[in-house]
């Protein structure tokens, strides 16, 4: 019995020292308004969307008249999660448009910790994107 | 009967443990979750990262986009390397210039021989000077820094990147990414 409490003891602490959460504090009176989008989302890996959600998703114009996009992600879990995402752009007659910003980047967010991800369009005839996330190793 | 009941499914799963830990060669796309973190050296991830960074900024910036007759005229310069090791900066240069070309926001000047010199010929038979000086310039530096606890190992590259305007002669954008690797030894996944 003393055994079976003591392993069990053991095996709560070890679970914790991997714990590390993020405490944080912000404006509660936004004066900037962010530009919410309605999104359509496809979740094939249940594991990474249960630990890793999607928030929310806005977007704005550069300066030069690009469309950026951004995505609002947040840790529910206690520990650190690993992840590759990448942005895939399209033009108005939906063709994918290849380049180096939608090349894959590895991200990791800490845990219970909310984090943005962004991109800006390859070209000014970009007008849609989409965001993949794949869990690391 | 019992022994024998566990040691078939035991023998069994050998064969296949072995299988499983067989890497094959094969095709990888680059950035994929494969991806080989080396401890001492930069790989093609890390330059990817770092242009995909450096890119996006710039381009949010719209640094590019006050010139009076678009798109600018960009010519790379120096990219330092302090770090311990050869690097090729074509490999983090290229991909930013191929990315700006394709948006529409600057042209870099051909550093192609043939080019120059046809360029020149042009302008000696045509009898005129016309030929346009860079908007900007693309300078940088990639550095290296190296900590260690034990066995542990977290080496960090800075690659720091500057957008100068040369007629001005000031910095119009300045962009750093930091890409941090630690472990004991270069490993598969990250």
């Amino acid at each position: 019995m003393k055994r079976t409490l003591l392993l069990s003891v053991a095996a709560g602490l070890l679970a914790l020292a991997g714990c590390t959460t993020v405490n944080t504090v912000e404006n509660a009176q936004k004066e900037g308004q962010r530009n919410m989008i309605s999104d359509q989302r496809v979740i094939t890996d249940t594991s990474l969307a249960r630990k890793v959600a999607i928030v929310g998703v806005n977007s704005a114009m550069t300066p030069g008249g690009l469309l950026k996009a951004q995505v609002e992600i947040e840790n529910h879990t206690h520990s650190t999660q690993h992840f590759l995402y990448h942005f895939e752009w399209f033009d108005a007659n939906g063709m994918q448009v290849n380049n180096i910003i939608s090349a894959s980047v590895p991200e990791q967010i800490e845990g219970k910790e909310s984090k943005f991800i962004y991109s800006v369009a390859p070209n000014p005839d970009c007008r849609d994107f989409r965001v993949k996330f794949i869990e690391a190793n | 009967m019992k022994t024998k009941l566990i040691l078939l499914p035991l023998l069994a799963a050998v064969p296949a443990f072995f299988t499983g830990c067989a890497t094959d060669a094969h095709y990888v796309q680059t950035g994929d979750k494969e991806q080989i973190v080396s401890l001492g050296q930069i790989n093609i991830q890390d330059y990817a990262t770092a242009a995909n960074d450096a890119i996006k900024d710039l381009l949010a910036s719209g640094a590019l986009d006050h010139v009076a007759n678009p798109p600018a005229l960009l010519e790379l310069s120096r990219i330092v390397n302090n770090t311990s090791q050869q690097v090729d900066t074509d490999l983090l240069t290229k991909k930013i210039s191929i990315a700006l070309l394709q948006s529409g926001k600057a042209v870099t000047k051909s550093v192609d021989a043939k080019a120059t010199g046809l360029q020149q010929e042009n302008e000696f038979l045509n009898d005129q000077k016309s030929t346009r000086l860079p908007d900007f310039t693309l300078s940088g530096k990639i550095i290296e820094t190296v900590d260690r606890a034990g066995s542990t190992r977290r080496t960090t590259y800075s690659f720091q990147l500057s957008l100068n305007d040369t007629k001005a002669g000031v910095q119009v954008w300045e962009g750093e990414k930091e890409i941090g690797k630690q472990g004991t030894r270069s490993s598969v996944g990250f």
